[in-house]
């Protein structure tokens, strides 16, 4: 047990090197979803309800937590087609140990993402400051486990050529199908359905109730379940879908 | 002393068999070199021998553990040196050897030796603060063997080792696969006739994953009646029709 977590630490030490030293998922994941925040809250603030900072923040973070799914499946994409997960094959490591190395070494960036977006979401508008900010945080995690998982179910499927398209499904999926950008009751029932059975609107609601305050339990359970539930089902596939990756080679 | 004993090894690919009952044995210490086309089941026996891949039936024992049941055992005796360049190519050459040591377990005091070595050896303490990338294929490839050596193992397989490389580089690594001579037991694959001359102690040769030869140079001249190991290889695989 305790050489498993020596490996899942220097696994994900490693990782987090690999992912800090490209300049480009900094920009995705901090810089351009930094940006929209700020010019989205003052070009549209108060034409809808999605640009108050109150449902903005917790969106931008859901939303930039999409893009994790791309560079961790970028990352083990990379690994996969280059040699280098082979040697490590070779080592005692297991594949679950190899999937906890990334996904953890993505957490500190979800917690950057999350303190950075709602601090300066709370200097632009100051009244989003209450307990439920910590709850965001809290919550974040659980929220980006599943686009992490996400990310590794597809760099365990994906070749690295194809993982950019994929993934940009996923970035999609959570910008178009989550609510954060129009109010989704306007929309005919079967695309709402299909919204609400899907993570996307379920981690963004999530998030955004966090933050102004559940009202009852069903406002919490619901969002959490299903987030969960795809979660579980997710990082379930991922372990599969390396281990036979790694017995495939 | 064995230090690999295979017995009957076979891989089979639905239709297609890889290996076939691939049965030979290899001394401590020695330096055996495996010759083959593309497709002979050079990689995939390499693969099966460091449990990279589960062999259809047979087995192989490295220093008495077996593969197929004992693989957790021979992880910790072998090392591999696969036919690409196999580094984490945003961290610099020390935190690379850093990262492989502290995966596979290694004290700080091993460590510390290990890497000494390995500086001393391959003269990577000159580009130690190198990230990967920015180092030359001639250099990628000299940190990537260097890092199958990180765990000093008893047996290490070099898979084409030296593809792709300029002649310098490639005799540079002839001088330091030389050095590993009598230190542990090596297993060479290869596609250079020249480097299986001045590397082996014995050659194999493989086609279309069966082994068709085993011996020493002497041997393969004499079984062959040629004169070089690339005529004999020829020889060997396709009856003598050199340009079929």
């Amino acid at each position: 047990m305790r050489e498993s977590l020596h490996r899942i630490y220097v696994l994900a030490k490693r990782n987090v090197k690999e992912i800090m030293r490209d300049p480009l998922s900094l920009i995705f994941t901090l810089g351009m979803p930094l940006a929209m925040e700020i010019l989205f809250y003052f070009l549209f603030h108060g034409m809808t309800a999605q640009f108050d900072m109150k449902y903005l923040a917790p969106g931008i973070v859901v939303f930039s937590q999409a893009f994790l799914s791309l560079f961790a499946g970028l990352l083990i994409a990379q690994d996969r087609s280059s040699a280098f997960l082979t040697r490590l094959y070779v080592s005692r490591a297991r594949s679950h140990e190899f999937i906890f190395g990334y996904a953890l070494s993505l957490l500190p960036l979800v917690a950057v993402q999350s303190v950075l977006f709602f601090v300066v979401g709370g200097i632009i508008d100051p009244s989003i400051w209450s307990v439920g900010v910590l709850w965001c945080v809290l919550l974040s995690l659980v929220t980006a486990l599943f686009y992490v998982g996400m990310g590794i179910l597809l760099g365990s499927l994906c070749t690295e050529k194809s993982i950019g398209g994929i993934a940009s499904i996923v970035i999609a999926g959570q910008s178009l199908l989550s609510g954060m950008w129009f109010p989704p009751e306007g929309l005919n029932g079967a695309i709402l359905t299909i919204m609400r059975c899907l993570p996307f609107k379920n981690a963004t609601e999530l998030m955004q109730r966090a933050l102004v305050g559940f009202t009852n339990a069903t406002d919490f359970f619901v969002p959490f379940a299903v987030v969960l539930g795809y979660t579980v089902v997710v990082i379930g596939g991922a372990i599969y879908a390396f281990a036979r990756k790694m017995q495939a080679k | 002393m064995n230090a690999i004993d295979i017995r009957s090894l076979r891989k089979e690919y639905k239709d297609l068999v890889a290996v076939k009952d691939l049965t030979l044995t290899i001394e401590e210490g020695e330096l055996f070199s495996l010759l083959g086309v593309n497709g002979a089941g050079k990689t995939t026996s390499i693969k099966m021998l460091t449990t990279l891949t589960r062999p259809t039936s047979g087995d192989a024992l490295i220093y008495g553990n077996s593969i197929t049941t004992h693989p957790e055992a021979v992880k910790g005796l072998v090392d591999v040196s696969m036919q690409e360049t196999a580094v984490a190519r945003k961290l610099t050459v020390e935190e690379n050897i850093d990262f492989y040591a502290d995966l596979n377990g290694l004290t700080q005091e091993e460590k510390s030796m290990a890497k000494g070595e390995i500086y001393e050896a391959f003269g990577l303490a000159e580009v130690k603060d190198q990230r990967a990338s920015t180092l030359s294929g001639g250099w990628q490839r000299k940190l990537s063997i260097a890092l199958a050596l990180v765990t000093r193992p008893k047996v290490l397989f070099l898979d084409e080792p030296t593809l792709g490389l300029d002649v310098l580089a490639r005799r540079d690594l002839w001088r330091l696969i030389s050095g590993l001579k009598g230190k542990m037991t090596i297993i060479l694959t290869t596609h250079y006739m020249e480097e299986a001359e001045a590397l082996s102690d014995r050659i194999g040769i493989m086609d279309k994953g069966s082994l068709r030869f085993v011996g020493t140079k002497e041997e393969l001249y004499a079984a062959s009646g040629k004169t070089s190991v690339e005529d004999a290889f020829i020889e060997m695989v396709s009856g003598g029709k050199k340009n079929a």
